[in-house]
């Protein structure tokens, strides 16, 4: 083989290492966002019984409803600037309970705390009985007696 | 030396696929920049489409507004929906600005009175950016006397919002009244803000975008008004505002034991909540150009400014929250009014 097609292959077989993450990725697509308490955060048994924590994050936490194939992930980021670039599909991978993200291109990696996880098939159910309600035209006033007053 | 040849011949081969697999890819992506920048703008506003005009700056070039963008750069997030599928998108129709200066002349601005108006005549001064007739001056707080009053004002207090100046600010009549403004008196900042936002939605004409330039402190102190309500006036109005923080405050000042809010948060909110700027300057020389660079700021805004177009998400009646957020790149930052009202009935 002539060397310099062994140092091409050479240098692919290094790139390919170098980006090994990828391969353990998942993918899945933020559906929601809003911004939320991080109670979930600094929550538990310490938090409430514990000493006063000097530093808590300031303001509302970003909250991302994260879709893949089976499963629905509501996540919850740990500062209010912990924000996730809003592409058509991310990548993500569990670590150590929590979820992190791939926020570009690069391997750099935002970790969040997971409050729910539902079973895709139940998620599209109860959305679907949502967007049902919402579409339901307004229903007509129940207590007959306030809209007789009105009338009067 | 055969196996060789077999191995050259499949390495030469899969460089010849993934080439091909490449040319394919770029084909296909040069193809639907293409369609995009074909999109048809469409302005209708309706109940089934949402429209919203924004500009973007990025973080690493000292907040200068971006010129292109593409829509596979943003997502929309309205009342907690991720919108990603656009109707249209393109550079906006906005081509001139109309500005209106709104002026505190309060007690709590006095030491930097003298500043403020200064900056405020330099700003009516520039003939070359803003016509006679698209730029006025409103005021409150202060003492000042023979100035046109708000409407409808019952308090015989000599505070409440007044048009200093309208259409002819560069008059000679129109410099004597800026000039002999004073300051004094408590801060109706919230009722000001409604009497600007009345004032400005009255103007609206095509291609014109209100501004709403505020030189204030922020700090309220007599307003029959509340702060929302002066918020959602802004907002109804559809007026960028850019505030110039005129108090000694840092905005992040913020005491979470009671519902103060310091000036200089209010002011970032409501020009944030518009879709407009805060500044805030140094003590100092510099000051004195404060309106130029804000107009400037606002100037260039204009310039690159996008609208983008999509059906409504959701029919609940009531205030949808809006905010644009980057697809990719993290140090984009999109400025836009941070949501709309929306009435079935309309």
């Amino acid at each position: 083989m002539e060397p310099k097609m062994l140092l091409a292959l050479v240098l692919t077989g290094i790139s390919i290492a170098s980006a090994a993450p990828i391969g353990i990725y998942q993918h899945g697509t933020v559906v929601r966002m809003r911004m939320g308490d991080c109670v979930l955060m600094h929550g538990g048994f310490m938090a409430a019984f514990g000493p006063p924590q000097a530093a808590q994050a300031e303001g509302p936490c970003p909250e991302y409803t994260l879709v893949t194939d089976k499963v629905v992930f509501v996540i919850v980021g740990k500062s209010s600037n912990q924000l996730v670039p809003l592409a058509e599909i991310i990548d993500f991978r569990f670590q150590k309970k929590e979820l992190a993200v791939r926020v570009d291109d690069a391997r750099h990696e935002s970790k969040f705390a997971i409050r729910e996880m539902t079973l895709r098939s139940e998620w599209d159910l109860l959305q679907k009985h949502i967007e049902q309600e919402l579409n339901e035209p307004p229903r007509q006033p129940v207590d007959a007696l306030m809209t007789l007053r009105s009338r009067e | 030396m055969h196996t060789h040849g077999h191995i050259r011949m499949a390495l030469r081969f899969a460089i010849v696929a993934l080439s091909a697999l490449a040319c394919f890819f770029s084909g296909s992506a040069l193809a639907e920049e293409k369609s995009d920048d074909a999109s048809v703008l469409t302005y209708r506003s309706n109940v089934s489409e949402v429209r919203v005009t924004f500009f973007v700056t990025d973080n690493d070039e000292s907040d200068h507004p971006l010129e292109t963008l593409s829509k596979a750069d943003f997502a929309v997030v309205d009342s907690e929906r991720i919108i990603r599928s656009f109707r249209s998108f393109g550079h906006s129709d906005e081509t001139s600005l109309d500005v209106v200066a709104l002026v505190d002349l309060s007690e709590s601005v006095a030491p930097r009175f003298r500043t403020a108006m200064n900056q405020v005549l330099r700003l009516v001064a520039r003939e070359q950016s803003i016509g006679d007739d698209n730029i006025s001056v409103l005021s409150f707080g202060g003492n000042r006397g023979g100035i046109l009053r708000g409407s409808g004002d019952t308090r015989a207090s000599d505070t409440a919002p007044a048009i200093l100046c309208a259409d002819g600010c560069r008059s000679p009549d129109a410099m004597v009244s800026l000039l002999s403004a004073q300051a004094g008196g408590a801060t109706p900042l919230y009722d000001a803000l409604i009497f600007a936002s009345d004032f400005i939605a009255q103007r609206r004409r095509d291609s014109v975008r209100p501004v709403v330039i505020l030189f204030s402190d922020g700090a309220d102190t007599i307003s029959l008004h509340s702060r929302g309500e002066a918020l959602a006036a802004v907002c109804e109005a559809g007026a960028l505002i850019y505030s110039v923080d005129l108090g000694t405050s840092k905005p992040q000042e913020l005491r979470r034991d009671s519902y103060f809010i310091s000036g200089g948060v209010f002011l970032r909110q409501v020009s944030e909540a518009s879709g407009g700027r805060y500044f805030s300057f140094p003590q100092g020389g510099s000051q004195l150009d404060a309106g130029a660079t804000v107009l400037n700021a606002a100037l260039d805004d204009l310039r690159a400014s996008f609208v983008v177009t999509y059906d409504l998400p959701s029919r609940e009646a009531g205030f949808h929250s809006l905010r644009i957020l980057p697809t990719h790149n993290r140090k984009l930052t999109f400025h836009s009014r941070n949501g709309y009202d929306y009435e079935p009935s309309r």
